[in-house]
């Protein structure tokens, strides 16, 4: 249904997309994972016809939307990374005036923005201003615009940033709805590889503008088959310890998180002597060692040697 | 297009501060600048040497009264050098035969204009003396008098239209025009940075996606901007034309059309200064940059007939100002019509024509 090819944007000097190539088949959901600055947003914004590409191309049911931008939008919908909302107006307000921009009108247009908010659960707010909105309902209204005209293509760049637990999880669950009950083909950007992880059929994971890694969530974590994630939870952070991880024999890959350290080896590699050596070391007060199965983010981590979020 | 412009209707109505500001700014300034109660003069007592005698000091007294700007009354030295001592007036005059001397208690802005306006009437009087002396002709000044009022030869100050009198200007009107002309400037710029404002928080992108063409959201927001500019111009207009009794003349249609050409004008250059800045910040530095310089240079703060810089003269001609200033003064003072405002309307729709094709393109070619 949708597909780029070659796909490059370049800001003066700096090449924020190079080769990207991705497809989208009718239905599904596709994730688009990857860090701040990885090139998600410049990604989005060709594939939605808004930038002109450096060059590659994106088709719309086989036709070029760098030379037709009207062949895709009636069938877009975009929830964009930041707020795009009049704030000092009501939320109803401004599901009029898009929905207006959209050709609708009158009952039908009434129709749709009752719908719409009864799909992001803000039906009896709808009469506040959406600056008085907690950030969780504004993300929601946000996403309640692009919703207006019905698409049967929505983007969404990082709908959760930013918000409290619960709104994330209405959201999430929102689109999952969206995605199998109405059959809505879904590109879903985040750099939370849970979400990604939860929501999407197939995933292309992304980094300096690259696309390193594609597949079914099974496919892309099988990448780390003959490997294994070990997991040091520690009472606090000791860089040094890091530093001796990192010079075992065998030991891939080593990061430090909020709670402690992880590291990449080898499948059976039976290493875990070494590190409780070292930790000793380094008169480390360790609180657990798991051995774990590998997610989304060890394959980033394998692939990148650096973890999603920093 | 309608719907952009409607939503920018609505948007105003929650946020009306801009344009209130504005417009209040335009009044209080009016009011300050043209002094209200129709050109107040200011008061300036004054008291005699016994040197002078009192046919001298009626004379003098005659020569000083002169100006419309200030009025002086005669005092005891006594009382006006208690007055000064405590404070109830911050300056008295005392005039001696060649010289005057300026009792001061406090700053007083007016000081200055009353110390350089005396000394400018000694010092004529100083140089007809001389000459007086030199010629040696008692009947000297009579004839110098007699002579100034009826000249052989008239000096009339000719202005682009060939028409007004370069010294009849109104106090008042040049106030009430420089200042709504001025202040008017800020609101359609900051009108027309909704545009920029909508760039950045995302909300224009998501007007481009939809079926709406793009040149129908530009004529939106350009006519909301213009519709603000125009119906705040004509609102204060009205106001003291009817409210305060400010004499316009009688071709109030012709003040309606130079308004709307001037403010054609001014949306225009606000797309040019869209085009050039980067964002909303820089749109903000730049309004006050080009709305006082083009203030000052077209005539807003002072007459242009004021200004003998050459250059100035010749930046002042590609300026809508200029030509809204002429055009209402003439209208206010002249009578003029709108035939007879053919040339400066048409230059302004001009200049409005040409910044806004390039304004447009530089917008297109950033975005
Ligand atoms: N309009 C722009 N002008 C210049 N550089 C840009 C622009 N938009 C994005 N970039 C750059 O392109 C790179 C990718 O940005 P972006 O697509 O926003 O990443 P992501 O959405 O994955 O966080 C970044 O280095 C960013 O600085
Ligand atoms: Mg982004």
């Amino acid at each position: 249904m949708l597909e780029t090819t070659n796909l490059n944007k370049a800001f003066k000097k700096n090449k924020a997309v190079i080769d990207v190539n991705l497809y989208l088949d009718k239905g599904e959901s596709v994730g688009l994972l990857g860090p701040n600055g990885a090139g998600k947003s410049t990604t989005i914004s060709m594939i939605s016809s808004l930038v002109k590409p450096t060059s590659g191309d994106v088709t719309w049911h086989g036709k070029s939307i760098v030379k037709d931008p009207n062949a895709i939008r009636l069938h877009l919908g975009v929830v964009p990374q930041e707020i795009a909302l009049y704030k000092e107006l009501s939320a109803s307000e401004n599901l009029k005036f898009f929905g207006k921009i959209y050709g609708l009108k009158g009952k039908a247009l009434q129709d749709q923005i009752d719908k719409v908010l009864g799909i992001v659960g803000l039906a009896e707010r709808k009469d506040e201003l959406v600056k008085h909105y907690s950030g969780g309902m504004q993300r929601r209204i946000n996403i309640a615009v692009a919703l207006l005209h019905e698409p049967e293509f929505i983007i969404m760049d990082e709908p959760t940033v930013g918000i409290d637990p619960q709104s994330r999880n209405y959201i999430l669950e929102m689109v999952q709805k969206l995605n199998k009950e109405k059959g809505m083909t879904v590109l879903y950007t985040s750099h939370y590889m849970e979400e990604v992880e939860r929501l999407c059929d197939r995933i292309y994971i992304m980094d300096h503008g690259k696309i390193i890694a594609a597949g079914t969530k099974q496919e892309l974590t099988s990448i780390l088959s003959s490997e294994e994630t070990i997991f040091v939870e520690l009472d606090r952070s000791y860089p040094e310890l890091v530093t001796e991880l990192r010079e075992i024999d065998g030991v891939l890959r080593v990061v430090e998180t909020d709670k402690g350290i992880k590291l990449i080896t080898p499948k059976n590699s039976r290493l875990l002597g070494n590190i409780f050596q070292a930790a000793e070391r380094q008169q480390a007060q360790l609180i657990s060692v798991n051995v774990q199965v590998p997610t989304l983010e060890d394959v980033f981590l394998h692939l990148t040697g650096r973890k999603l979020r920093d | 297009m309608k719907s952009v412009f409607l939503l920018q209707l609505q948007r105003l109505r929650r946020e009306p501060i801009l344009v209130l500001s504005m417009m209040a700014m335009t009044f209080g300034f009016v009011f300050l600048l043209g002094g209200m109660g129709s050109g107040d003069r200011i008061e300036v007592p004054i008291y005699f040497d016994e040197a002078i005698s009192q046919s001298g000091q009626e004379e003098l007294l005659d020569r000083l009264n002169q100006s419309d700007t200030f009025v002086f009354q005669t005092t005891e030295e006594a009382a006006a050098e208690k007055q000064v001592a405590l404070g109830e007036i911050t300056y008295a005059i005392k005039a001696m035969p060649d010289n005057y001397r300026m009792l001061v208690a406090a700053d007083d802005p007016n000081q200055l204009l009353v110390n350089q306006y005396v000394q400018q009437v000694y010092a004529d009087e100083l140089r007809l003396q001389k000459a007086e002396a030199a010629a040696g002709d008692t009947d000297f000044r009579k004839k110098v008098d007699s002579l100034l009022a009826d000249a052989p030869i008239t000096l009339t100050g000719l202005t682009a239209e060939g028409e007004s009198d370069s010294a009849g200007y109104d106090q008042k009107n040049q106030f009430l025009f420089g200042m709504t002309l001025f202040f008017s400037i800020y609101t359609v710029i900051l009108s027309l940075g909704k545009v920029a404002e909508e760039k950045r928080t995302g909300t224009w992108h998501r007007v481009i996606l939809s079926p709406v063409r793009k040149f129908q959201i530009y004529i939106g927001h350009l006519s909301y901007a213009f519709m603000i500019g125009f119906s705040q111009i004509l609102f204060i207009f009205l106001s003291f034309k009817y409210v305060f009794n400010y004499e316009l003349g009688n071709h109030f249609e012709a003040i309606v059309l130079t308004v709307a050409c001037y403010t054609f004008a001014i949306v225009a250059l606000g797309m040019l200064m869209l085009g050039l800045v980067k964002s909303l910040e820089q749109l903000n530095a730049l309004v006050p940059i080009v709305s006082v310089s083009m203030a000052m240079i077209g005539g807003a703060y002072w007459p242009i007939e004021a200004v003998s810089n050459n250059i100035i003269l010749a930046v002042s001609k590609v300026l809508p100002m200029t030509y809204a200033m002429d055009s209402l003064k003439g209208i206010a003072l002249h009578n003029q019509n709108i035939a007879s405002l053919a040339e400066p309307l048409s230059i302004m729709v001009l200049f409005g024509v040409l910044c806004m094709g390039i304004g447009v393109n530089l917008m297109e070619r950033t975005s």
